[in-house]
């Protein structure tokens, strides 16, 4: 890996950190979100600053090429991502629906106390 | 004794008015409550201006969401019995009394109505009927009983069923899976023949490229609600 590339990496790096940290500022994003986000940006420069550990990690998983450990825990990561969203999806899905049914039946009841309110008021 | 049916109704403007009807006409004993699932049509429209009882979701909840509200504002109001009634004219008011009679003579948790026991009036289609006994084969196996129409959507519920759906009901197609958790849960399960019309408004839920979709989750929701077993 030669010089440029590796700050051409971190340019980019950095740049992504500040405009996660920055929706977190403006409440754009929720910090616990946020979170995985920043530590993976932090992790991955850090490889990029020290490429010796990266040569080393390789050679101890006995992975031929280091770009290859790196598509795969990408991989891993973003599959792991995924799942977690679609846990907190269905979570949202079920609070939402009661909420919705929740709603529907005040909104039922308080039609019905109108109603009898109305017909005592006509007696 | 107080008796609810709980319509779900989504598009159902064409057949809302004689569903509602039929059930005045035939079992005056119940109350009727039509939960109008964010219909895009005029189903709200029909219902307000024949002064039916109509709770509105204001967003589209799918059939499970629609049929749970029914059975959690049964829970709430203090019924004793709740009964799913389809909105299109599928099903027939006349056979109410006949099941809440069983209900309550045979101390059962639950009564479905079946189109399978006297094996008359519309009986779906030969694929869909092998599917139908592919999942009562399936609950026989999961739990030991036999149900003959598990996909019926007129089924009635006493209180400790009624307590049951309104805090855990599948969200799509539910039928099947609510069956077998009521089974698991050691509710007594019973069934009455009733016939059945083929449905004159509004189009099957069920498309033969979501069927596909329908067989797999429902078996993977019957084998996942065995394993689950006493929990929940």
């Amino acid at each position: 890996m030669n010089l440029r590339v590796q700050v051409f990496v971190a340019v980019m790096l950095v740049a992504a950190l500040l405009w996660i940290v920055n929706m977190v500022r403006k409440e754009a994003l929720d910090i616990r979100f946020a979170l995985s986000w920043l530590t993976v940006g932090a992790v991955v420069l850090v490889l990029d600053i020290f490429p010796g550990i990266m040569d080393n990690l390789v050679r101890l998983l006995g992975i031929e090429l280091p770009v290859n450990m790196m598509f795969f825990f990408g991989f891993c990561f973003t599959l792991l991502l995924l799942f977690i969203l679609t846990v907190k999806v269905s979570r949202q899905e079920e609070h939402i629906k009661r909420l919705v049914q929740e709603m529907a039946l005040l909104q039922d009841a308080v039609c019905k106390e109108k109603g009898e309110a109305l017909k005592e008021n006509d007696e | 004794m107080r008796k609810l049916v709980i319509i779900p109704a989504y598009n159902e403007q064409g057949g809302i008015k004689k569903t509602v009807q039929d059930i005045q006409a035939h079992a005056p004993d119940f109350d009727y409550v039509v939960i109008n699932d964010c219909s895009t049509d005029d189903t709200l429209a029909v219902c307000r201006k024949n002064g039916f009882h109509v709770i509105n979701l204001p967003v589209n909840l799918g059939i499970g969401g629609s049929v749970q509200t029914g059975y959690l504002y049964a829970y709430a109001n203090g019924y004793d019995v709740a009964v799913q009634f389809d909105g299109d004219g599928q099903h027939n008011a006349k056979y109410l009394d006949e099941m809440a009679d069983r209900l309550a003579k045979e101390k059962l948790d639950m009564v479905i109505g079946s189109r399978y026991i006297k094996k008359e009036g519309f009986q779906s289609s030969g694929m869909r009927r092998a599917g139908i006994r592919y999942f009562s084969g399936l609950i026989r196996l999961v739990t030991g009983k036999r149900i003959t129409d598990p996909t019926s959507g007129m089924r009635m519920a006493g209180r400790s069923v009624i307590a049951l759906y309104a805090k855990n009901y599948p969200k799509d197609y539910p039928e099947p899976e609510s069956v077998t958790v009521a089974l698991k849960k050691g509710k007594r399960v019973g069934e009455v023949p009733v016939q059945m019309n083929a449905r004159t408004e509004g189009i099957s839920s069920i498309s033969p490229r979501k069927s596909v979709y329908y067989m797999i989750k429902v078996s993977l929701a019957i084998l996942i609600a065995a394993v689950r077993g006493e929990r929940v």
